[in-house]
């Protein structure tokens, strides 16, 4: 760290910093000095001779951090040091003077060191300015998507939902704040349930827990034959899980704002479907439904969206169907991105490998949260074509590195994907995927599939693949 | 160029939700120790390559998810692994208890050859023990196993149990490797399951991989 700080000065002789003997060193040679200060956050870009700042980018660009906490340490690391000054000092009086000569060169390498400085702060502040431009024109933009939202589409939304400008404007995001009321009305309410229903379920759920803790008497349930240790078995595991959902957040954890509404919703969930249960990944999309509803619209939202035939057949580890989807998804992987394939299928790389982290999390636990939001949003909007779609858009936007590599580093690469995904380009990648094969879309090309494997399993069951 | 490694293999972990595989793997690969790390869904990987007896060897090791409910899934991945441990956890009874019916599954669904190894996880929770060293040890012996009880917090016996089953397998594998130095391409054992051998007796097949 110390040697980025001092690179620019290297002709410069002598460096104060709070090290007490740093004087001692070279008497002799007193050029100039280098003040570090304790920074005010805010105002470092109005010190003119900053110069650090932009060390501090460089250098964080060069070797970009793999991950936010490393780079939160990074900061925190060059905080101290972020406004410098340079002054150019005469030696003390106890020494002999520079002669003219010497100090006219340091005096003029001190300008152009300060001229260089400014233009850098200069340009600097620019570069400043037209980001903040473009950060107040997104919002804008954002506030007017919400005042569209929230008196045209929303009050309208059976007559507008469908509208070629409505798709448009959802494509772009929807607006956190509408972002709930859009999922909500998107998903639907199939199933009919009422805030009344969640709060029974979730009473069960509690008197299922209470029994439990204490040890207490069987709790005669519908479930005919989940045993009681299998349901404490599921009730242990929603709680361990509810600790490892998004542990970055730390707000589903114990004692997080969050927690109980997370719990209470897995909860009501298996006192809802006994025949699903809870199975690993739902807390994730249960977590990301509460950060944007309220918990008994986010339980309806969770349990009409699990009803959805894909997430059924996930959620209940329907092997075969799951087959079918990813039979289906590999017909569009090979229609769009051939070459990859091709690639994948040499290397024994099956979707499996990285469908089923995407497809039970919906992304939310591969994503960047916002990234994995919007997907989310025209997931609403379009079904579980989408999800898929979006797999293949991450494969196309990675295909030249995917290419280059082998089994291992692909299923690593793919099952955590890089955390600083940009996603302008990302969503330009999904567009470019184009769902039709041969004149048939995904909802025909998978009811084709689930029509061969039905008939297949009726000739011989022993032929499934 | 010189060789990345002479040996490629798979290793698989198995065992219940939360025993604590995700940590002996972080722990062994990247010697980090997350306490509150994220759920796994489905199968992650990591790759690691060490040397034993002078053998570079690649190992892919798999983690899969704990849940019962992921069994289906998991279990088309046991007959591509050449190792698998068996992981409980010592605070956990019903973890242990578990093992057995992991066990079962891999000799139902893994290739006959394959190299077994069980761990006791969170050995550092004494306060909280519920399965003394003893039980794991006997169980162990009656699988024929080696045991280990292992601490991913306190780094105990990580290095040790991944090595013991990586020279396991190497020594199962001793007929394939007994040209390896000679070989100027890597044994590439995790190979095998995707010629689509049948999985019993396909590690002593004399046409094993070297490409």
């Amino acid at each position: 760290l110390t040697n980025l700080f001092i690179f620019p000065f290297f002709f410069c002789r002598n460096l104060f910093t709070r090290k007490p003997n740093a004087r001692l060193e070279k008497p002799n040679d007193v050029g100039w000095k280098l003040f570090g200060k304790v920074p005010v956050r805010e105002n470092s870009q109005k010190d003119p001779k900053n110069v650090q700042k932009e060390y501090e980018e460089k250098t964080g660009r060069a070797h970009r951090p793999l991950s936010p906490k490393q780079n939160v340490r990074k900061n925190l690391d060059f905080e101290p040091l972020s406004t410098t000054a340079l002054i150019l000092e005469d030696r003390p009086a106890n020494l002999p003077a520079k002669p003219a000569e010497e100090a006219q060169k340091h005096r003029q390498q001190y300008e152009e060191m300060v001229v260089q400085a400014k233009k850098r702060e200069l340009k600097e502040a620019q570069k400043r300015k037209k980001q903040l431009e473009e950060r107040c024109k997104l919002e804008d933009s954002i506030g007017n998507a919400v005042l569209t939202w929230n008196n045209e589409i929303l009050p309208n939304w059976e007559t507008m939902c469908c509208s070629r400008r409505v798709r448009e404007l959802w494509w772009q995001g929807i607006p956190p704040s509408v972002r709930g009321r859009v999922w909500s009305l998107a998903i639907g309410n199939e199933l009919n349930i009422t805030h009344e229903l969640y709060e029974i379920c979730l009473a069960r759920a509690k008197e299922k827990w209470r029994s439990l803790s204490t040890g207490g008497a069987e709790v005669e349930c519908e479930d005919a034959g989940f045993s009681a240790a299998d349901r404490e078995a599921s009730l242990e595991l929603i709680k361990l899980d509810i600790s490892r959902t998004f542990p970055n957040l730390c707000i589903f954890q114990q004692g997080g704002p969050y927690h109980d509404m997370l719990h209470s919703i897995l909860g009501a969930y298996t006192c809802y479907r006994p025949d699903v249960g809870y199975v690993q990944g739902m807390s994730f999309i249960a977590a990301v439904l509460i950060l944007n509803l309220d918990t008994a619209d986010a339980f309806i939202a969770f349990s009409n969206l699990l009803n959805k035939p894909c997430q059924m057949a996930f959620f209940r580890v329907d092997h075969g169907l799951m087959l079918t989807y990813f039979a289906a998804f590999e017909v569009f992987f090979e229609e769009n991105l051939p070459k990859l394939f091709a690639h994948f299928k040499k290397n024994n790389l099956t979707p499996d490998i990285y469908l089923i982290d995407w497809i039970f999390t919906l992304y939310s636990k591969s994503l960047p949260l916002d990234l994995a939001c919007r997907v989310w949003d025209v997931f609403c909007r379009d079904g579980e074509e989408f999800l898929f779609r979006t797999a293949l858009g991450i494969l196309k936007l990675f295909e030249d590195i995917l290419t280059k590599m082998d089994f291992i580093h692909i299923a690593q690469f793919l099952t955590k994907l890089p955390e600083d995904l940009p996603s302008e380009e990302f969503f330009t990648s999904i567009a470019a995927i184009q769902m039709q094969s041969r004149n048939k879309k995904w909802a025909q090309v998978l009811a084709a599939l689930q029509k061969d494997n039905r008939e297949m399993e009726k000739g011989s069951p022993s032929l499934k693949r | 160029m010189a060789k990345q490694y002479d040996v490629l293999f798979r290793l698989l972990l198995l065992g219940d939700s939360g025993v604590g595989k995700t940590c002996l793997l972080c722990r062994f690969t990247d010697n980090e120790f997350h306490p509150a790390h994220i759920s796994t869904i489905g199968v992650d990987f990591k790759m690691k390559t060490i040397e034993v007896d002078g053998i570079k060897v690649r190992i892919q090791i798999w983690d899969t998810a704990g849940q019962e409910r992921y069994q289906t899934i998991t279990k088309q991945y046991y007959r591509r692994a050449q190792g698998i441990f068996l992981v409980y956890d010592i605070s956990s009874e019903r973890s242990y208890q578990h093992v057995m019916k992991w066990a079962s599954d891999v000799d139902e669904y893994a290739p006959d050859g394959v190299q077994k190894i069980l761990i006791g996880n969170k050995a550092d929770e004494e306060h909280k023990r519920q399965v003394a060293k003893e039980q794991g040890l006997q169980l162990a012996r009656e699988y024929g196993m080696d045991f280990y009880e292992t601490s991913a917090c306190s780094n105990l016996n990580i290095k040790e149990s991944f090595t013991r089953l990586t020279e396991l397998v190497l020594q199962a594998h001793r007929k394939e490797l007994a040209g390896l130095r000679a070989a100027a391409a890597p044994a590439d054992l995790a190979r095998l399951d995707e010629d689509e051998l049948p999985p019993a007796g396909a590690e002593e097949a004399p046409k094993a991989c070297w490409c």
